[in-house]
């Protein structure tokens, strides 16, 4: 046990391989959490539960569907890993933004990449993207009342299909399968979805939708403690998904805090 | 949220913090948007609520949690700060009228109060903005948001906020940011009020209907 390091015993499934260390991390201490400002003595409901330390997003707009991410893992109080993968590209043209248990995200994912293969061998063309949601959600319904825990958003790019074009589902552990063109997951959703909600129409172009969605995850990895370190950008079109280079959001940070301390300078000199 | 639920002994009173305010410094003072929706449960009590409170003409404070604790205590923080004014032959400083707040509260912490608050004025030192609540909380900040919208405010005033805005886009942020919570947040809504406090004192801005908002901001797009 490392000195001054505080562990909680959690259930450590949220990081995969992980077991080694899973004995020597069996402790009851629990540091005294600082309180948040509403948090008030009885319990106060949630407007709705928080779970999914994560920040994900993903959105539908003329150019295809763009889906970003955060890259932290975290259990309970520690990072447990600072450069996970959140977004998962399971074919071609259909990725997954994965929240909740990431062992469980990260095996969903393959078995699904692996019966949508079966059924492109099968039927000699691809499954569309709500089809790939249905069969998600069919999987995963006799789990429904275990503590497995995935919330995706698959975002693909359907050809061949009477509605062919963008297309983004929703798929969660509990049942839920929805069809939308804005989606944000996790712990940090309310924040990116602020960001979103101001920005995001059909007409954009790719490069102010990319901006967009680095702002929306910078903003909610700012005030999450759940979410941080990197943020990924995936976009996909009728040519298949592409990835812009994973980018550090520290560095985003500093410069606003340089910009800022500027325009304050420039300021004061004015004065 | 504004209506007692009647429980059995054993159960103690609920309440919900179902609401968005938020508060901002900048250079020319200070920012003070809130929402006007009241919810019980699911019902919504009220569309219409007023959730600053006019402490004095250069202090105001805003209402998070129980609207009869905040109002109660915050009538009693004036009636403290006119009693200053007169012993003292000076206005009250924001950082004093906060701490008098925290004090009277603190002495009742556990009690079941609730009351989430921000204390916003101008003073000597220049715009004041305080968070006090009835956990005993007191923080100085520059920028807050209280209430179950908060974090969706939060996004938009994080990615507006600079030193150098000028009042209208000061404004407009923090009605922007309410009205994005309460486009998200089922227990926000209503309307949004502004007011901006300056050297002068506080000033209401305007009272605007969040859906008219809604159609506002759908046809800028």
């Amino acid at each position: 046990m490392r000195q001054g390091v505080v562990y909680i015993n959690t259930n450590f499934s949220s990081v995969s391989g992980f077991d080694a260390e899973r004995d020597s991390m069996r402790t009851c201490l629990l540091s005294p959490l600082p309180s948040l400002p509403f948090v008030s003595s009885q319990p106060v409901p949630l407007p709705f539960p928080m779970a999914h330390g994560t920040t994900t997003l993903a959105f539908v707009f003329q150019g295809g569907v763009l889906a970003a991410a955060d890259t932290r893992s975290s259990c309970s109080g520690l990072v447990a890993c600072p450069a996970s993968q959140k977004i998962l590209p399971i074919h071609s043209h259909l990725v997954g933004t994965t929240s909740g248990t990431s062992a469980d995200c990260a095996l969903w994912k393959r078995i699904l990449s692996r019966e949508l293969r079966l059924y492109q061998l099968r039927n000699g063309r691809r499954l569309s993207t709500s089809g790939a949601a249905k069969l998600l959600s069919h999987m995963l319904h006799p789990f429904k009342g275990t503590e497995l825990c995935v919330a995706a958003t698959l975002c693909g790019w359907d050809d061949h299909t009477s509605l062919s074009g963008p297309s983004l589902f929703y798929v969660c552990s509990d049942g839920s399968r929805l069809q939308g063109t804005l989606f944000s997951v996790g712990s940090g959703s309310p924040y990116a979805y602020s960001i979103l909600d101001q920005g995001v129409q059909w007409g954009l172009t790719v490069a102010e939708a990319t901006s967009i969605a680095r702002e929306a995850v910078y903003r909610a990895t700012h005030r999450d403690a759940y979410s941080g370190n990197c943020v990924d950008v995936y976009h996909v079109t009728s040519q298949g998904w592409t990835r812009r280079t994973r980018e550090d959001l520290k560095e985003e940070y500093y410069r606003e805090k340089e910009s800022r301390r500027q325009t304050h300078e420039a300021e004061k000199k004015m004065l | 949220m504004f209506i007692k639920q009647f429980h059995t002994a054993e159960r103690k009173i609920e309440f919900l913090h179902g609401t968005t305010t938020l508060a901002f410094k900048f250079e020319h003072g200070v920012i003070v948007a809130v929402d006007s929706r009241a919810t019980a449960g699911s019902y919504i009590a009220s569309q219409t609520v007023k959730k600053v409170i006019e402490i004095n003409p250069y202090l105001l404070g805003t209402m998070a949690g129980g609207a009869a604790d905040c109002s109660f205590w915050e009538r009693l923080l004036a009636r403290q700060c006119r009693i200053y004014e007169l012993r003292n032959k000076e206005r009250i400083s924001v950082a004093a009228a906060s701490k008098l707040l925290a004090n009277m509260v603190y002495q009742y912490k556990g009690m079941g109060l609730s009351m989430g608050t921000m204390v916003c004025g101008w003073d000597k030192r220049g715009p004041g903005l305080y968070y006090v609540d009835s956990e005993g909380n007191r923080v100085c900040g520059d920028l807050f948001a209280v209430g179950s919208g908060s974090m969706y405010a939060y996004g938009v005033m994080d990615s507006g906020l600079r030193q150098d805005l000028t009042v209208d886009e000061a404004c407009e942020l923090g009605r922007r940011a309410i009205y994005q919570a309460t486009f998200r947040d089922a227990y926000s809504g209503g309307q949004v009020n502004l007011y901006h406090v300056h050297s002068g004192g506080w000033t209401r801005i305007s009272q605007e209907d969040v859906l008219m908002l809604h159609q506002k901001y759908r046809d800028q797009a």
